[in-house]
């Protein structure tokens, strides 16, 4: 069955996750690297941890610091995030036959 | 110096969004105030702060009203959905205010405090619509070319000009002579009209014991002697014949101003032709005595009670008590019978006077009951002391009540065009946004969160300013169908007065809107017209400038997210 297409704030998401694959990402950190607000990529982490393809913990910080949410895909996540990012860069050179020449 | 400020509100928006959030995305708002230590710069963390509450608060709503969805995740809980942004839920609400403000246009009541809302721009930039006096002219040509008796006898009661007055009234006339008594009420607004003492003569067969004829007569007549702005005395013919006609009209048995035709008139015209008109009623109230009748009623009064002060000094009481008597009766058949404020002041004035006459006459002849009951009629009648004052108080609201509502009124006119021009400009953004970025997210996109901002907060707007436009004018729009359809007076003066306060903008004094209207138009007839034109050309210069910016700029844009790196 064809997979519904991605939107493109998950996929850069997605792409700045695989980043480092096996790390820990800060939210802030994910925010800066996709350049998206805090009102857009919560509620993408949101779901990619519903579906169990992200998973989080908390992180001690220093006395009077709240604690710091952290996020990494799960191995079906980083197997999602791969095919999607291929799949929408085959899309993309399909669109832009021109550039994926050059 | 303020950014210590900026992140605690920043901190507090985000703890106050936290605890209004549903329990299950409670613990990602955490989230989001665990990175708010961490985002640099103060500004920077303000808006962190402001994503995450819009999320939260947006959480809390569709838990209110979608409790199925109070999971914490957004509708369209899939992961590939989309995910339903603050953006979208904005055009949407934007959209149904829309909607519920185009809804307004449905109402006539609506459609006409519009026209009244923008009156004083009519009048400013001179469209012939906003003068009545164009609409009855061209309602007269409609008129004239369906032969409608009618039409042109609606017409020519209300036009200016005596001579398309008097012209229309004889085709009227001529159409359908049941319409005889048109040349009454157009004889009473031009009682100079060189066709007055034939009409007269013809309505006195029509319509005997009238008295209106013969006020109208004797109003004639002292137009007669009027020429070129200078008055002329009158000769001893002259003068007879006034006090032939005052003596006839004080001697009728009934008077009419036919305001009661006038109203079914109304009745029928208006909706035949849809001339909805409010200012309509203003002009009705021209439809009154002239002005001088008041002065001939006086006048002739007054040489009656000389003539009856002759008669008792010569020992003839009753005759003389018969002339009180006669002024006592036309007031009272005036104020009875006559329909506005104007004949109500003119019978109960006479009325007064002839009481006190009597009262005097009771004292002479030593009858102290008969002088105490004059007196108290001469009292009741008084028009400035008595408890049957001249202008019947038709205002309910007051003049001030009618300001503040023709500035209000003004205000939601002007500020549905304002709302109604940033919606377009809001929405053409939005769609050449939409156009140009091809279903990706494009630097074009950076002007999208304003356009939607800038289209939700119009369209808000718009339906506040119609909601409260209609809700300030309705009560005038029952006042209007109450004086036009069903010929009522009730309240017509707060109709009077609130259209007179829409005649000029809100805040504006009549000698300053004098001053700028004079100086607007002191040079060419046509400088607004090329004001207008340099100010468009300017627009579509700028706006042009702005596409052709925009559409310049776009092989660059965001390139790297459109290309997404393979790992």
């Amino acid at each position: 069955m064809k997979s519904p297409r991605i939107s493109p704030e998950t996929l850069r998401v997605l792409e700045s996750f695989l980043e480092r694959p096996t790390g820990w990402h800060y939210g802030y950190e994910l925010s800066r690297e996709t350049k998206l607000k805090s009102g857009t990529l919560y509620p993408i982490l949101m779901r990619l941890e519903k579906h169990k393809l992200l998973e989080a913990r908390w992180v001690a910080t220093q006395d009077g610091v709240p604690p710091r949410h952290t996020y990494r895909l799960t191995p079906d996540g980083l197997e999602l995030a791969r095919t999607q990012l291929e799949e929408a860069r085959s899309r993309w050179m399909v669109r832009q036959p021109a550039l994926s020449r050059g | 110096m303020q950014e210590m400020p900026l992140r605690q509100a920043a901190t507090l928006l985000l703890e106050y969004a936290i605890r209004i959030a549903p329990p299950e995305s409670r613990e990602w708002g955490q989230a989001m105030r665990g990175e708010l230590n961490f985002v640099e710069g103060h500004w920077a963390a303000l808006m962190w702060a402001l994503g995450g509450a819009g999320m939260m608060v947006k959480y809390a709503l569709i838990s209110i009203f979608i409790p199925g969805r109070g999971q914490g995740i957004p509708p369209g809980d899939e992961l590939f959905a989309k995910n339903v942004s603050l953006g979208k839920a904005a055009l949407v609400g934007g959209a149904g205010c829309v909607l519920a403000a185009l809804l307004f246009f449905g109402a006539p009541p609506f459609r006409q405090a519009f026209r009244v809302a923008l009156r004083p721009w009519y009048v400013m930039f001179q469209i012939p619509s906003g003068d009545s006096q164009h609409g009855f002219q061209a309602l007269a040509k409609r008129a004239d070319s369906q032969h409608d008796p009618e039409g042109l006898a609606f017409c020519a009661v209300r036009i200016d000009n005596p001579r398309e007055s008097a012209r229309l009234a004889e085709e009227a006339v001529r159409l359908n002579p049941n319409l005889l008594w048109v040349y009454a009420v157009v004889g009473m607004r031009h009682p100079e009209l060189p066709q007055t003492g034939s009409w007269m003569a013809r309505l006195e067969q029509w319509d005997a014991q009238n008295s209106l004829f013969h006020l109208i007569e004797a109003e004639s007549m002292e137009f007669a002697h009027y020429r070129r702005g200078v008055w002329t005395p009158a000769t001893q013919e002259q003068e007879q014949a006034w006090q032939a006609a005052m003596a006839a009209a004080f001697q009728s048995a009934r008077f009419d101003d036919y305001l009661e035709r006038v109203a079914e008139l109304n009745r029928k015209v208006i909706p035949h032709y849809g001339f909805y008109d409010p200012y309509e009623v203003e002009s009705r109230e021209q439809l009154d005595l002239p002005v001088a009748a008041f002065e001939n009623s006086q006048r002739f009064a007054k040489s009656l009670l000389r003539s009856g002060e002759d008669l008792e000094a010569q020992g003839d009481r009753k005759s003389a008590r018969d002339k009180y008597w006669a002024i006592a009766r036309f007031g009272q058949m005036v104020d009875s019978q006559g329909r506005t404020g104007f004949e109500h002041l003119t019978g109960t004035s006479l009325q007064a006077m002839a009481y006190k006459a009597l009262q005097a006459s009771s004292e002479r002849g030593d009858n102290g009951a008969e002088a105490v009951l004059f007196g108290y009629l001469a009292a009741k009648f008084d028009p400035v002391s008595g408890e049957h004052p001249g202008f019947p108080r038709e205002s309910a609201f007051g003049l001030n009540t009618a300001r503040r509502n023709a500035a209000v009124v003004q205000i939601s006119g002007l500020m549905i065009l304002v709302c109604s021009a940033l919606l377009v400009i809001a929405a053409a953004i939005l769609v050449v946004g939409r156009l140009s970025s091809q279903g990706t997210r494009p630097a074009a996109g950076r002007a999208k969160p304003v356009a939607t901002l800038i289209l939700s907060s119009s369209a808000v707007g718009l339906l506040f300013s119609s909601a409260t436009l209609y809700l300030t004018y309705r009560p005038y729009w029952y006042i209007f169908q109450s004086a036009v359809l069903n010929g009522g007076r009730s309240q017509a003066r707060d109709l009077i007065y609130f259209l007179n306060e829409t005649k000029l903008p809100a805040g504006v004094s009549p000698r300053s809107y004098l001053l700028v209207h004079s100086l607007v138009y002191s040079g060419s007839p046509n400088f607004l017209f090329y004001v207008w034109t340099g100010v468009t050309l300017l627009g579509l210069i700028g706006l042009a400038l702005i596409l052709l910016r925009h559409f310049l700029s776009r092989p660059s844009v965001n390139r790297l997210q459109n290309h997404p790196r393979v790992p």
